[in-house]
């Protein structure tokens, strides 16, 4: 199989530990052959991980919609308090989300995940209460909440500094922040699509100040939309960059846009390549970040399946209730089962390694006997289409 | 077959010139011996139903990983009589040659020595009794077996095939041989064989005589036969005969590379990598079945992707995806064979039960014009109310009134017809195919392997009819897919199996244009537990389908079960057409929600992907250049 001869290079420099430049990273996107990308992308995770394969039991809580910034690309935020479909949920609301699960049969969630709009007419106390509350039910619960845009927004709104934001809400119980928000850095990209919120500097100083505080942090990108592959590339390097700094990264996600009800809805959403490619990508460059996650919410669980060979070992968690994508018309189910979960990750032939937040290990399973192909029986996982009538065949 | 358990199962081969070696096993307690056509003979080895058989050297090759016992093999050295091709001219005069089939062994026998003279006769097949029918002025025919005994001086020129052999290499050719799965016979096995052997070969002179009385042809020229142009030793001479007839024919790309093996412990170095595997593959040599297996079991997600992937590439070297503007559309739900894992179908006389009106039909017909669509894929239940006259008529009537292509009815429709008004497969084409049926889709195969046919689909037809129908229809000059569902109760062995199935009646026939394949659809009102699936082993699966099926023009990727994401990822996974733009009620979830992606997603996806895409038609001839 000919192979050009910059995809050559690039292996040797990845083989030999050399870092990847900018050039590099763009070159790999353009590579015709994506096969022998995600073949690349599948060896640096190997050497990582091996086939191991990290999820969670986590839950979703998007506690309030209403967000005073208007991002072309959000069809969950409702701009004001009382618009149709606004909604900003009763602390006693919240809270009850995770009471719910308390019960569970494989155990309550390990971590709870908030994400919110930019509410204007909530007091800052409302945050600390939120978190508090949560711990109430469960000392032992994780919380991974509020994105580097909302941490900013607090700061601005509550005439706070980042750090005094962070001290506090860690004071009520939060332990380490979601990766939200990054969108794409590129200034002129981000001034096009979200205008009004924190721009790519402060984003990834809010993040610098947690990690100094002894903070873990997730990054993300949402590609798909205006941005080009050397934006891409740009937004990687600047995380490689923070993470040189601080070491507080712990999983970059790559987040599919997804058009389907905001302000680009015109633009076709990115395709299965694009997704594969994009994660694979995010590994080659990303030589300082443990972690590569296929959230499967944004991928469907059929792609992320793939992914968990194009450079992901991550696959995120069961979730329970998301909102945000499916607002914007994504066809994946709103949350997944643990066993479900675990067949996912076996099908793939990699061993399902559940964990907590902090990538502790809670669980190791077994692998499947075959390769690639689990043994046991399963209901499908109906993300992407209705089935068909029984004799349905390609013509 | 008897189910005793320890007792080595045996199948031997009715032939005159197979008698010697099996004849004397008939009463030998240690083992059961059955008796097949060689081409259920290799069925019945692959699907393990017998341990060891007298199989032609051609299918040993094409199963991959036998074992051969030793010294014992039906061959000759120079002429053997009994193959031979027959004309009223010279052979180098002829424009065509019939085929007699039987006999793989001798027809890419046959086909080497006519490549080795640069002679490129038309080939084609016929029945057995049809073969010396054929032959007329520059029409010649290949007949094998009591056949060509009996013709023997009929002709005014004749090729014996194993001389022309032995001419050329200088060597003896060996027909077929005793060949046991892996592991299946050890020592004590193989000396019940050499036994028979011996006491069959001092019997020679009985069952000639035998023979002549039951055919009519001469005693002692068939004395002759047995003992001076048939050979039943597997020496070193005819070892390196066999080897040389499978390295050409492996060369030439008529089968899979395979050498002469034994059972012995088995050594490492033996066994060819599966890198070694993967990059013949990539450079479209032959598979073995064993080889397919390996690949399907150990190959890596990437590798076999790659390779595929390089298949594709060679096939099609233009970088174009196609795909059609068609519609399915099912006539009736009503069916009588209950499939466990179908949720469409209704019994007779219940009142979900539907056939379409002309009216309905025809608004789905008009729509699938306007959209710019270009056929319609018509199927539907078995419905025993609905008689051959009634497809005559609406196939009549829908080429009048539409312009569209009609790919119509699966094989088991067909042989449902052919049941319900007592007329031959053959008869029924010719009545549809005179009223306007274009070509056949390739639905129901499932895995064409009877056991699990039987789990899944009691009453459905057996490959051997699924294939028959897909034959005649080939012959007929009508084109068809071939498909395969995979994850109910197949095993991997099954699912290679049913691809060399296809493979076998492509060498035949040609007329497969393309393959598609899908893991089982679970869904509520089905009968079936779901097995296993997964995207990995759909992209693997269809990795290996392209792999194995070297002689299929194309392989397309099935969205509608797998999703057009993965379908998409499929395009990189050997396949090269992305199946049919679907209208929306395609697609009708036991949910009751519906989807379907029109023409310029599809072109999106295919874009996206690094094609071109490309509109075709059911021959897959393309609609417009690619832009």
């Amino acid at each position: 199989m000919s192979e050009s001869p910059k995809l050559l290079a690039i292996r040797e420099k990845v083989r030999s530990g050399e870092r990847l430049t900018e050039e590099d990273g763009i070159a790999l996107f353009l590579e015709p052959d994506l096969l022998a990308v995600g073949a690349l992308a599948n060896e640096v995770r190997e050497k990582r991980h091996g086939d191991r394969t990290y999820f969670n039991r986590n839950m979703r809580v998007e506690v309030t919609n209403v967000c005073v910034a208007s991002c072309l690309f959000c069809s969950f935020a409702k701009l004001e308090e009382h618009m149709p479909g606004a909604h900003t949920m009763k602390l006693e609301e919240a809270w009850h989300e995770l009471e719910m699960r308390m019960n569970d049969p494989g155990g309550p969630p390990t971590e709870v995940h908030v994400v919110n709009g930019l509410h204007p007419g909530l007091p800052f106390s409302y945050y600390e209460e939120l978190l508090r509350g949560f711990k109430r039910i469960d000392p032992t619960v994780h919380l991974k909440c509020f994105t580097g845009v909302e941490i900013h927004f607090f700061a601005q709104h509550y005439g706070m500094t980042y750090e005094e934001v962070l001290v506090k809400l860690r004071a009520a119980g939060l332990e380490s922040l979601p990766g939200g928000g990054a969108e794409i850095f590129d200034e002129d990209v981000r001034h096009r699509i979200s205008p009004d919120k924190a721009t790519a500097a402060e984003y990834l100083e809010v993040h610098r100040v947690a990690h100094r505080l002894g903070m873990r942090t997730n990054s993300t990108m949402l590609y798909g939309h205006i941005e080009t592959f050397a934006h891409r590339v740009d937004h990687i390097l600047r995380l490689r960059e923070l993470q040189d700094e601080t070491k507080g990264l712990q999983a970059f996600i790559p987040l599919a846009f997804h058009p389907d009800g905001n302000g680009m809805k015109n633009l076709p959403a990115p395709t299965a390549v694009d997704d594969l490619r994009t994660i694979a990508v995010s590994r080659l460059l990303l030589d300082n970040v443990d972690h590569i996650k296929a959230y499967w919410v944004s991928l469907t669980p059929d792609v992320a399946q793939i992914a968990l060979r194009f450079g992901a070992d991550d696959i995120d968690g069961t979730i329970v209730h998301e909102t945000i994508y499916k607002a914007a018309g994504s066809t994946s189910p709103g949350a997944l089962g643990y066993e479900e979960l675990v067949r996912l990750i076996r099908e793939a032939g990699r061993i399902p390694v559940e964990r907590d937040t902090l990538y502790n290990v809670v669980r190791e399973h077994a692998r499947a006997e075959v390769p690639e192909a689990a043994l046991k029986p399963r209901e499908r996982v109906r993300s992407r289409l209705p089935v068909l009538q029984g004799k349905q065949v390609p013509s | 077959m008897s189910t005793t358990t320890n007792k080595l199962r045996a199948l031997g081969v009715a032939y005159l010139n197979a008698r010697p070696l099996w004849e004397s096993l008939k009463d030998d307690p240690r083992l059961d011996l059955g008796l097949a056509r060689p081409s259920e003979l290799a069925r019945a080895l692959a699907e393990k139903e017998a341990d060891v058989g007298l199989l032609p050297v051609a299918a040993a090759a094409t199963m991959g990983d036998l074992r051969l016992l030793r010294n014992m093999a039906i061959g000759a050295r120079g002429k053997v009589r009994s193959v031979a091709i027959v004309a009223d001219r010279p052979i180098h005069e002829l424009e065509s040659i019939a085929l007699d089939l039987s006999s793989r062994t001798s027809v890419v026998l046959a086909r080497l020595l006519l490549a080795r003279r640069k002679l490129t006769p038309h080939l084609f097949a016929t029945d057995p009794t049809q073969a010396i029918a054929s032959v007329n002025g520059r029409t010649g025919a290949l007949v094998i077996g009591d056949a060509a005994l009996d013709v023997e001086t009929r002709f005014s020129h004749r090729l014996d095939l194993a001389e022309d052999w032995f001419e050329w290499t200088g060597l003896p050719f060996v027909f077929a041989a005793w060949f046991a799965r892996s592991g299946a016979v050890d020592a004590e096995h193989e000396d019940i064989f050499r036994v028979a052997k011996q006491k069959g070969l001092s019997r020679v002179d009985a069952i000639a005589e035998e023979h002549a009385a039951r055919s009519g042809l001469d005693p002692a020229s068939l004395r002759s036969y047995l003992t001076e142009s048939i050979r039943y030793d597997l020496g070193d001479a005819e070892l390196r005969g066999l080897e040389r007839f499978w390295g050409e024919a492996a060369q030439a790309g008529l089968l899979p590379r395979a050498t002469a093996r034994f059972d012995e412990p088995p050594k490492s170095s033996a066994r060819p990598s599966l890198d070694t595997v993967l990059s013949r593959a990539a450079d479209g040599e032959r598979l073995s079945a064993a080889e397919g297996e390996r690949l399907l079991r150990e190959g890596s997600f990437f590798e076999l992707g790659l390779a595929a992937d390089a298949v594709r590439r060679r096939k099609h070297p233009k970088g174009v995806v196609t795909y059609i503007v068609d519609r399915n559309v099912n006539y009736t739900n009503v069916c009588t064979t209950s499939c466990r894992f179908c949720a469409f179908y209704r019994p007779v006389g219940h009142p979900e039960g539907y056939v379409l009106t002309r009216e309905q039909l025809g608004q789905k017909l008009q729509e699938v014009v306007d959209a710019g669509g270009v056929q319609i894929l018509l199927q539907g239940g078995l419905n025993p109310e609905l008689p051959i006259a009634w497809y005559e008529d609406l196939f009549r009537w829908m080429k009048s009134e539409y312009r569209l292509g009609l790919h119509a009815l699966s094989p088991e429709e067909i042989l449902h017809l052919a049941r319900l008004e007592n007329l031959s497969v053959l008869q029924v084409l010719e009545r549809l195919h005179a009223a306007g049926l274009d070509s056949v889709p390739g639905g129901g195969a499932e895995i064409l392997v009877d056991r699990v046919r039987r789990k899944i689909a009691k009453a459905k037809c057996t490959s051997e009819e699924w294939l028959g129908v897909m034959r005649v229809a080939h012959e007929m000059g009508l084109r068809s897919s071939a498909t395969m569902m995979y994850g109910t109760v197949d095993s991997l062995e099954d699912r290679i199996q049913h691809l060399v199935k296809i493979r076998d009646l492509q060498d035949e026939t040609s007329g497969f244009t393309a393959f598609f394949c899908w893991d089982y659809q679970f869904e509520k009102g089905t009968h079936l537990t779901p097995g296993e699936n997964g995207t990995h082993l759909y992209l693997r699966t269809q990795a290996v389908a392209r792999l194995m099926l070297d002689n299929v023009d194309h392989v397309g990727a099935s969205w509608v079960t797998q999703g057009p994401a993965v379908g998409q990822v499929a395009l990189r996974f050997g396949a090269d057409d992305f199946g049919s733009v679907m209208f929306e009620e395609n697609v009708v979830s036991s949910a009751g929600t519906t989807f379907g992606i029109n023409a310029s997603k599809i072109e999106g996806r295919i874009r996206q992907a690094g094609f071109k895409p490309v509109r075709r038609n059911v021959r897959y001839d393309w609609l417009n250049e690619p832009g």
